[in-house]
């Protein structure tokens, strides 16, 4: 955490970072720009238009003079609209875009992570990250960056015009600008961390109320809905407080901002005034200094305010980069190997494996599974079970030791490779939202309804989804919510069998499944795994039993393996012992041999 | 919804009146500040102009010039204070108001039946907290200061227009502005329908990317990376377009407005500029006027941005007030009998025909049972039979009508909800711990509101001192509070014993942090077995008269299942126990069994009972049976 916060409140990295991003849109920024430029100048000639009006009166001058400046006006704010508008559909577009590829860079990042940051990183997080964040961005590149270089060039024409005009009212006039600095300064810092806090403290009360509105059952049925409402409205005062206090802040600074434009108006008024009297200057030029120099400091108080939503832009960015700078990542093999006449023989070979540092959840575990045959892991739970599982598929990396299919080592095949031939079974089993067909397809193509409809049928599927009004267009609402555990077990089987895989890997869900369709379960798996190189771990007994090889695991050890009728016969062995005290438990159930996974 | 929001007692978008009438003093301060500071902001022009006037006439000296820049001063310093104290009042309501709805509507959606949230996904009820209630702290807030000042600046600024300088002049010079107004209803209208639409996109991306993050797992293991870019490619484009029709619109239509108010300007040149020529106007009120035509840009920006956002924040209004619309469908009711204010555990179920909706085919059908105090009921049949829709009946998770479920005889329409579900522990099919500490988890049924201290210092200081490492030190602070609530409850004996009895509490003492341990998101993954001892833990905390396991365990093995059922037999000697399982080594000990099918009650009994029937229960116990024979044969 500490190395991610000091990677934090380097703008000028973020900053240019973010810049590279517009680098492909340099041509419509620049075209975007320019003609902000033209507004500017045409903007800075309004007031000398109307100061040489004033001019004529003082002089009694004639209507033609009048007309000219006139018509010269009118060209002005014409030629305003038509600039403005064509750079605010150049830049909106531009920013847009980028928007839309960072987006999509991003997401596309988030997907090639690892199963460690998703077991680290809550799906809010995530989800905010690619949605909100980014989207705060844009107002970064449609209006700050921009607005930046507008309001800059703004203050430095002035101050030119002004110097030109009359240098000591310039001067003067600018007297009051290191306090804006400082005062702006001191406000960006301060405003920055709260809107930092409130930020922080907004996500916390989301990723709060996402949880509990979908446990508002289990509130609901242990009857806590006023404690939970009082949680909730503890910590929704917290974030009040804090969103306060970001509200002051700007209570704050916003009137101060605007007593040092009046301070500065009426230095202008007061100097150039008597100046006028002493026939200095002329009324005009005193009018054009007035007007100039409450539009000094309207470019400047924007800057101020810009800087504020740049600090957002910046902290949503910093958010948005460190997720792109996380690189939990398998690592994609330079130069990919392919296997030869795909057999499915699995080795491992002296693995040790750990989540993180030296908490070894493996142990120098080595073992054999020949093509076709199938293995079952069985231990108590936290012995290394499911690890080995999601090993195969190279979803996390072993620190030491070596894995490989048919000789090769995982490590040297592509990724996507890899996972083609292997059909992963979960024990809870997602569904996405759609229908019961793109569900077994998933968005696989070259999946017809056909084979939707075979692969269902063949792990016995077929007979509910039948049944149901819609058949395979049934729709899939929330995570399949609306199906039983035991009819989305078959769906996600298959699914598996539509795919095809060489090897499957199995973990055996436990739960929730009555005795008929525990059957089709047990005949849908047994067609899953013909011919099929299985590794599994399983729960039930006729499931280990019938394995070629059973392979007991204990404090990320291998302790045993071999076949049921050789294990059983070791004397103590672990697997004897867990096989001796289901059978005396639970005479004529079903046992299990495997602690909770 | 939108049908049902023009019926009577639906008020839609008007809840929001109740809240800006709480806060009506504040406002009205910080409207009346608001006035002020338009007011005086008005004379800095004219004592601007004067000074311009005296000059160029030449009947000006030293001290009226003074005089003039110490009246602007003063102006200026009023003006000051009162900015101050309209953010003050005006934006602190607003984030009141934003506080306040958001307390509310999550009460309110505690309030909710289960059939509600089948029927509203999280992610769109999300959306009302995240987008929706940001759009109306707006609309309440920005969009009613620039509505207010923008009118009382214009109508202000027209005057003094008209009786300080000209009335002909200000009449030219303001009809375009005229057709800022006409323009701004309709342009209102445009912007709140692609603005809607803009909202849609948004979340449609939102819940595919939460649909995506969430099945990371089987995206993986499938390889469907590249099509998931793909699928959320055009998910993204469209997005990107619709957000492209807002800023289209924008880019035309702010550019005009400056034109309009530029062609106000060239009016003033030409007529006014002839006035001044002709004698009939000072070159001084000239230079005025044209400073009060450029104070009439902010009030018809403004006015634009206030019909955008008040727009914006009516669409968000109209969302949330349906949502605030929506009655609980289970609640106390006239019926309700507050002087029941505990159960006994006798449960008693008569002819009970249950439907989720009206259309669809029956989940129980005439169903009749007597459970009577202190006695166990096991019911057991296939996925789909209604098992667990008893557990959720019982619970009143959905209505039914009178007369068909009863506790210890009070039907359960009449008794107060609170009193009901006190009265049951429930451990449901899917198990859910909330992210926080296991103590916390386990001890959820048991505990009543205790306030945590606060400490609003932290919050001031760090803004200056934790900068750097902002983020971690709140989340630090959290987590914290969150360990001070087991701390302050005092319950870990209490704890620890309920864990025992579900055979959970070794697993708990091998987490580094023990009971501390955090659950989810934040914490440790637990796994499936370990959440549903978990909750099995919560539910014998609670040590309710009724005991619900609805399929609680099926993911722990014989060897736990054993020892909890033990445990049981003995915490709940004279307490109501209903058992939904699948395994008959889970059930065969209970008082009496059922045996549902389709909906029906198909065989009801002792184990042996069933037995000697030789039918559905009998086959459910031979198929059972003769896998543990097939593996004691090669034993």
């Amino acid at each position: 955490m500490n190395g991610q916060e000091e990677k934090l409140n380097k703008h000028p990295g973020t900053f240019l970072r973010l810049l590279k991003y517009a680098v492909p849109y340099v041509g419509h920024l620049t075209l975007g720009l320019f003609l902000m430029l033209g507004v500017i100048a045409l903007d800075l000639y309004r007031p000398i238009l109307i100061g040489s009006a004033v001019d004529i009166f003082a002089e009694n001058g004639d209507t033609s003079l009048l007309t000219g400046i006139s018509v010269k006006y009118l060209i002005c704010i014409v030629a305003i609209f038509l600039l403005n508008a064509a750079s605010a559909l150049i830049i909106g577009y531009t920013g847009q875009s980028i928007i839309y590829n960072l987006r999509m860079e991003v997401f596309k990042h988030v997907q090639s992570l690892s199963l460690r940051f998703f077991d680290i990183t809550p799906v809010g997080k995530i989800v905010t990250r690619v949605t909100n964040d980014v989207e705060s961005l844009n107002e970064m590149f449609t209006n700050v960056i921009i607005n930046l270089i507008k309001n800059t060039v703004k203050i430095i024409g002035l101050a030119i015009v002004m110097l030109t005009l009359d240098r000591k009212l310039a001067l003067l006039g600018f007297m009051l600008l290191p306090v804006v600095m400082v005062l702006t300064y001191f406000f960006r810092k301060i405003a920055h961390t709260t809107y930092r806090i409130v930020r922080t403290k907004l996500t916390a009360l989301n990723t709060y109320l996402s949880e509990h509105l979908s446990g508002m059952r289990v509130i609901q049925a242990f009857a806590k809905e006023e404690i939970k409402n009082a949680e909730f409205n503890d910590r929704a005062t917290d974030l009040y407080h804090a969103s306060f206090r970001e509200m002051m802040v700007f209570a704050i600074f916003r009137p101060l901002m605007y007593i040092l434009s009046v301070l500065a108006l009426i230095t202008i008024l007061g100097t150039g005034g008597l100046d006028v009297l002493a026939g200095g200057i002329t009324v005009g030029t005193l009018y054009v200094f007035t007007s100039y120099i409450q539009s000094f400091f309207e470019p400047i108080q924007e800057l101020a305010e810009q800087f504020g939503t740049l600090q957002q832009s910046m902290a949503s960015a910093e958010k948005v980069f460190t997720l792109l700078d996380d690189n939990t990542k398998i690592k994609a093999p330079e130069t990919p190997e392919h296997i030869k006449n795909f057999r499915g023989r699995i080795e491992f070979s002296h693995v040790w494996f750990a989540y993180s540092g030296e908490d070894w959840i493996l142990k120098d575990v080595s073992f054999v599974i020949e093509p076709g045959t199938s293995a079952a892991f069985v231990g108590a739970t936290g012995a290394g079970k499911s690890s080995i599982l999601n090993l195969i598929g190279r979803y996390y990396d072993i620190q030491r030791g070596s894995i490989t299919i048919d000789g090769v080592d995982i490590k040297s095949i592509n990724i996507d490779e890899l996972r083609h031939y292997i059909g992963q079974v979960q024990q809870d089993v997602f569904l996405f939202t759609g229908d019961i067909k793109s569900n077994i397809s998933l968005k696989t193509e070259g999946i017809s309804d056909e084979a939707v409809r075979n692969a269902a049928k063949n792990v016995n599927a077929d007979r509910f989804i039948s049944r149901l009004e819609h058949s395979y267009d049934e729709a899939v609402t929330e995570r399949g919510a609306t199906f039983s555990a035991g009819e989305r077990q078959l769906i996600s089987f298959a699914r598996t069998l539509a795919h095809d895989p060489s090897i499957l890997v199995l973990d055996e869900a436990t739960a929730n499944i009555d005795t008929e369709t525990e059957g089709l379960i047990q005949d849908a798996l047994s067609t899953l795994m013909k011919g099929r190189t299985t590794i599994m771990v399983a729960h039930r007994l006729s499931t280990i039993r019938h394995a070629d090889k059973i392979m007991v695991m204990d404090d990320g050890q291998l302790k045993e393996q071999g076949t049921h009728e050789e294990l059983i016969t070791i004397p103590d062995g672990i697997y004897k012992k867990l096989y001796e005290l289901q059978l005396e438990d639970n005479e004529g159930t079903e046992p299990g041999l495997c602690g909770t996974v | 919804m939108g049908k049902q929001g023009k019926e009577k007692n639906k008020k839609g978008a008007a809840f929001i009146l109740k809240y800006l009438w709480r806060h009506k003093i504040a406002y009205l301060i910080g409207l009346v500040t608001l006035f002020v500071v338009d007011f005086v902001n008005l004379y800095i022009p004219q004592f601007t102009g004067e000074i311009t006037d005296g000059l160029t006439v030449g009947n000006m000296d030293r001290d009226g010039v003074i005089g003039n820049v110490l009246k602007i001063l003063l102006c200026g310093g009023i003006i000051m204070i009162g900015r101050f104290m309209w953010r003050y009042t005006l934006f602190g309501s607003c984030r009141k108001i934003e506080y306040e709805i958001r307390v509310d509507l999550y009460e309110h959606l505690s309030k909710q039946s289960s059939n509600f949230f089948n029927n509203n996904k999280t992610g769109d009820l999300m959306s009302y907290f995240t987008n929706d209630l940001g759009a109306i702290r707006q609309a309440v807030g920005m969009s009613v200061i620039s509505a207010f000042d923008a009118s009382v600046m214009a109508v202000m600024v027209l005057i003094k227009m008209a009786v300080y300088v000209n009335v002909p002049l200000t009449v030219l010079a303001v009809l375009p502005m005229v057709i800022i107004l006409g323009g701004g209803i309709y342009y209102g209208r445009i912007v709140e329908q692609r603005y809607d639409e803009k909202q849609k996109a948004f979340s449609e991306m939102s819940d595919s990317v939460q649909e995506t993050i969430s099945g990371i797992r089987v995206i993986k293991a499938f390889v469907q990376e590249e099509q998931e870019l793909k699928a959320f490619a055009k998910i993204n484009a469209n997005n990107k377009k619709k957000n492209m029709s807002v800023v289209k619109l924008m880019a035309v239509v702010i550019p005009l407005l400056g034109l309009l108010i530029g062609v106000s300007s060239v009016i003033t040149l030409v007529y006014g500029g002839s006035l001044v020529l002709k004698g009939t106007l000072t070159p001084g009120k000239f230079v005025s006027f044209h400073s009060y035509l450029n104070m009439l840009v902010w009030p018809m920006l403004a006015a634009g941005e206030a019909i955008t956002s008040f727009s914006q924040g009516m669409a968000s209004m109209k969302r949330i007030g349906e949502i605030f619309d929506v009655t609980p469908e289970i609640a106390d009711t006239k019926e309700t009998d507050s002087s029941i204010t505990g159960l006994k555990g006798a449960v008693s179920i008569k002819n009970l025909t249950f439907r989720y909706k009206e259309e669809l085919p029956a989940v129980l059908e005439n169903v009749s049972v007597d459970i009577p105090r202190g006695s166990s009921l096991a019911i057991i049949g296939r996925t789909g039979c209604g098992k667990s829709t008893i557990a959720d009946l019982l619970l009143h998770m959905y209505n039914v009508e009178d007369g068909h479920i009863f506790f210890d005889g009070h039907d359960i329409n009449t008794i107060p909800l609170n009193t009901l579900r006190s009265g049951i522990a429930y451990v449901q099919q899917d198990n859910f711990l909330f992210s926080d500490t296991l103590q916390t988890n386990i001890a959820f049924g048991s505990r009543g509101y205790k306030e945590l201290p606060r400490n609003k210092r932290i919050d001031r200081r760090i803004v200056l001192s934790k900068a750097d490492s902002l983020e971690a030190y709140l989340e630090e602070e959290l987590s914290k509070r969150e360990s001070l609530a087991d701390k302050i409850h005092d319950d870990l004996d209490k704890v620890m014993e309920a864990a025992k009895a579900a055979d959970i509490h070794d697993n708990i003492m091998e987490f580094p942090k023990g009971y501390a341990t955090m659950v989810g998101e934040r914490g440790v993954t637990v796994s499936g077995g370990q959440k549903q001892r978990s909750s099995i833990a919560r539910a014998l905390m609670k040590d309710a008269p009724i005991l619900i396991l609805d399929d609680a365990l099926s993911a722990v093995d014989t060897d736990t299942e054993d020892n909890i059922l033990n445990n049981l037999k003995r915490l709940r000697q004279g307490k109501t126990t209903i058992i939904i399982a699948h395994r008959i080594s889970t059930i065969e000990h209970c008082d009496r069994i059922m045996v549902l099918d389709d909906g029906h009650i198909v065989e009801y009994g002792t184990h042996n009972e069933l037995l000697a029937l030789h039918g559905r229960y009998a086959e459910l116990y031979e198929k059972q049976q003769l896998e543990g024979n097939e593996e004691g044969e090669t034993a």
